[in-house]
């Protein structure tokens, strides 16, 4: 007589049977999911644009991805839209994709990370350029040289710039009349600026910050540097880049330019770095700005347009950020950085970088030409959330609903001062960065912090400079 | 009365080992708890063992992702012991560790006492979900929403502290206190856990212990001292170890509060890793400090439970 009753043995043994079974075909079903192989665009021959997420929203990448097909049906396109918090974090991302052995074609590179991509992994688009000379004139003819230079390295050009932020100074003019204070002039000094913050604490409350700053390589401490005639690195230009200059632009705007900077020996602990240091370290003192660390661009537009803020160093894209946070266009306005020795300002611009590992150069390149077309930069620009490397581009008719009044400021940075550079960033830019960060904390962290600080920051950019990525 | 001897019983001969071969049923049980285990033990070797190896391997390269890896050798941990700044995250991590651990078993410690009191159900019940809850969220968005709180010219802490007339605080700004924030800001999100762990272990201590020692006449602290912490020293163990792991390996706190800062005063060991790895390109140096840090966590992991030995005890 058989026991028609399973045993707990025998309910086990099929049950783990049956797991075993689930989960193989579990993973059979998700190979795809697993492997990745599941993403749009995949290896499918798709021309892959990795894009900064946060830049573009979802309008913007389709704008761009249909008006390509138009242009170019033959063409497979997929933006991938990378999120980060900031281009070290990005560019992190895009590095981890290559580990991983899905690189990109292009990649939207800003000057934080021009020359480590020109130096490692990007292509030289001189003979496209050379090539296509003509279809280029329009651009070269639109888009300052200085934004062009920052795109070189030693001698090649690496990116057509789409977009720039110079450091500019926004003012909140509810603060200035609060302090009965006028528009400064566009010629004003260190010495105004020191005497506005003055004028706006006295009128304000103790929960009242006349300036605000950030800790960062663009608009931190590299402005007052610039405008102070120096810089953390030594600057030079490298040769070359006459097969550009003298294809594109007249005799009276390609003086002196090259191919492309150089950042070279760590220069921490200059005088006139030390003055930087000092007259920050006097702000912070006086109570007229915030302390470093303190600031972060993550809570800077509540508290500027609620009057918590009195002046901040900003680009193009702030306009369209305040708008966006509800500030009116008379509620603000932009002036150039102050004068200390010079009036020389700091840029950051960006643009598509192509990678040496892509096998559809020829169809980046085209790419490349059509994302710095007008038409296609202003759409993807509607909401003034950066500066448009091309000057045309640059009208009343953009700034009407945002502002600021002296919306000129943001081209007339790069056409009145064409000494203007990009921010230092050498290859090894990353550790620059954080060197910068780090030592520029601890200097001004209390009176008479500045020199060891500055002697550490010197050590620590040597050691940095001397490391090949 | 005379002692008696105790016999000892007639020895029985020792049995002989006989190789036999397994039934068909201990063969089937041992694939069936073979198939059981297969999950976790792929997992564990796909998950942990294989990069911890490989780890081991990269830290012997030169190795940046965009070009081949050389070999390196010694010379990344050569490298590590020279480098001010991972010696000095060391240092800040085992501070880190020290305060933060200790502060938050003795706050999860105290409230698990004094929500296992006398109080309403309703009301313990209420408690346990309100120190668990920050446990749950992520710590980076803690992170983010307390560096608003702590901001020295807009937090909502230092504008409380002018209320009574205290001058703002630089809370993340300054060396002397970054620390100290970074480990507020911890404690608070982690310290649920320790006390969810004591909580349970005072439920598991009988009654009766309490009221013999009540009968002796051991009362409030005496008591606690003397038969609470010796019985729960097990949980104890248990929540010390995790919450040292867990301390040793800080990363979002320090990186969202402070990004290190100022200057070195909150790096952490993982925030090296971090940095040489991903925004330096420096893959092997960063697997060595990686290495080490393993090598610390296994060596305070071990020491606890061989000190465990003389201070835990088991009921």
């Amino acid at each position: 007589m058989t026991d028609s009753h399973f045993s707990r043995r025998t309910l086990l043994r099929y049950g783990a049977y049956g797991a075993g079974a689930a989960a193989l075909a579990g993973t059979a079903a998700s190979w795809d999911r697993l492997t990745g192989a599941d993403i749009p665009g995949r290896d499918d021959g798709s021309l892959v644009v990795a894009t900064l997420g946060p830049a573009y929203g979802p309008e913007a990448v389709r704008a761009l991805s249909e008006g390509f097909k138009k242009v170019h049906p033959d063409i497979k396109l997929r933006i991938n839209a990378v999120q980060a918090v900031d281009w070290s974090d990005f560019f992190a991302k895009i590095l981890t994709q290559i580990a991983a052995g899905t690189a990109p074609d292009l990649v939207y590179v800003a000057t934080e990370g021009v020359q480590l991509f020109a130096q490692r992994l990007g292509v030289a688009l001189d003979h496209w350029v050379r090539r296509d000379a003509e279809e280029l004139r329009e651009y070269f003819a639109d888009v300052h040289p200085s934004l062009v230079e920052s795109m070189m390295y030693e001698g090649s050009l690496y990116q057509l710039p789409v977009e720039f932020n110079a450091a500019d100074i926004y003012l909140n003019n509810q603060v200035l009349r609060r302090a009965g204070a006028d528009f400064p002039a566009s010629d004003w000094t260190r010495d105004d600026f020191t005497g506005l913050l003055r004028d706006m604490k006295k009128a304000s409350g103790s929960q009242f910050t006349p300036y605000f700053w950030t800790n960062r390589l663009w608009g931190g401490v590299v402005p007052w540097l610039f405008a102070n005639d120096t810089n953390l690195l030594a600057e030079s230009k490298a040769p070359g880049g006459d097969w550009l200059w003298d294809s594109f632009y007249p005799a009276d705007r390609r003086g002196g330019r090259g191919g492309g900077f150089r950042w070279t020996t760590p220069q921490a602990t200059h005088d006139r770095v030390e003055e930087v240091y000092d007259y920050l370290a006097s702000l912070i003192r006086e109570d007229l700005c915030t302390r470093p660390e303190g600031g972060n661009g993550q809570n800077l537009i509540g508290v500027f347009s609620t009057g918590r803020v009195g002046v901040t160093p900003a680009g193009g894209f702030w306009a369209g950020g305040l708008s966006l946070a509800g500030m009116r266009p008379d509620g603000f306005d932009t002036q150039y950085f102050p004068r200390w020795r010079t009036q020389r300002m700091q840029f950051g611009a960006a643009g598509y970088a192509l990678l040496r590992t892509s096998k559809r150069q020829e169809e980046a390149w085209e790419f490349i030409k059509y994302a710095a077309r007008k038409d296609t930069l202003t759409q993807l620009f509607e909401t003034n959330q950066t500066t448009p490397a091309r000057r045309s581009m640059l009208t009343a008719d953009r700034y009407r609903e945002t502002g600021p009044r002296h919306w000129q400021v943001f081209y007339d940075t790069l056409d009145k001062f064409p000494d203007t550079g990009p921010i230092p960033a050498p290859p090894q830019v990353a550790e620059v960065e954080q060197v910068l960060l780090k030592h520029t904390g601890t200097a001004l962290s209390s009176p008479r912090a500045v020199r060891p600080a500055l002697r550490r920051m010197q050590r620590d950019l040597e050691k940095a400079m001397e490391r090949e990525i | 009365m005379t002692d008696t001897q105790i016999q000892a019983p007639p020895s029985t001969p020792a049995p002989v080992a006989v190789a036999t071969r397994p039934s068909a049923r201990e063969r089937g049980t041992r694939v069936l708890a073979a198939l059981f285990l297969a999950p976790t033990i792929v997992g564990i070797v796909v998950f942990t063992v294989v990069p911890i190896a490989g780890s081991v391997v990269l830290s012997l390269f030169h190795w940046n992702v965009i070009d081949s890896p050389s070999f390196a050798g010694t010379a990344n941990y050569r490298e590590m012991f020279t480098d001010s700044t991972v010696l000095v995250s060391f240092r800040n991590t085992l501070v880190f560790m020290v305060f933060a651990v200790a502060l938050q078993l003795l706050i999860a410690l105290t409230l698990a006492l004094a929500v296992n009191g006398r109080m309403p159900a309703w009301l313990r019940s209420v408690f346990r979900s309100a120190f668990f809850f920050p446990l749950v969220l992520s710590a980076a968005s803690i992170s983010v929403v307390m560096k608003y709180l702590f901001n020295q010219d807009f937090g909502v802490v230092n504008w409380l502290l002018g209320l009574i007339g205290i001058a703002p605080v630089p809370w993340l700004t300054s060396e002397n206190s970054a620390m100290a924030a970074v480990v507020l800001v911890y404690v608070w999100q982690q310290f649920g856990f320790s006390f969810l762990l004591f909580v349970g272990g005072l439920n598991n201590i009988p009654k009766e212990i309490h009221e013999a020692a009540a009968l002796d006449g051991a009362t409030g602290l005496r008591k606690h001292l003397g038969v609470t912490l010796p019985l729960l020293s097990p949980t104890l163990l248990v929540a010390s170890v995790v919450g040292i792991i867990n301390a040793l390996q800080v990363f979002e706190q320090p990186y969202v509060l402070t990004n290190g800062g100022p200057g070195d005063a909150t790096r952490t060991v993982v925030m090296v890793i971090y940095e040489s790895a991903f925004e330096q390109l420096r893959f092997g140096e960063a697997s060595a400090v990686g290495v080490l840090l393993f090598v610390l966590i296994m060596a305070v992991t071990a020491l606890q439970f061989r000190l465990s030995r003389r201070f835990v005890h088991y009921q």
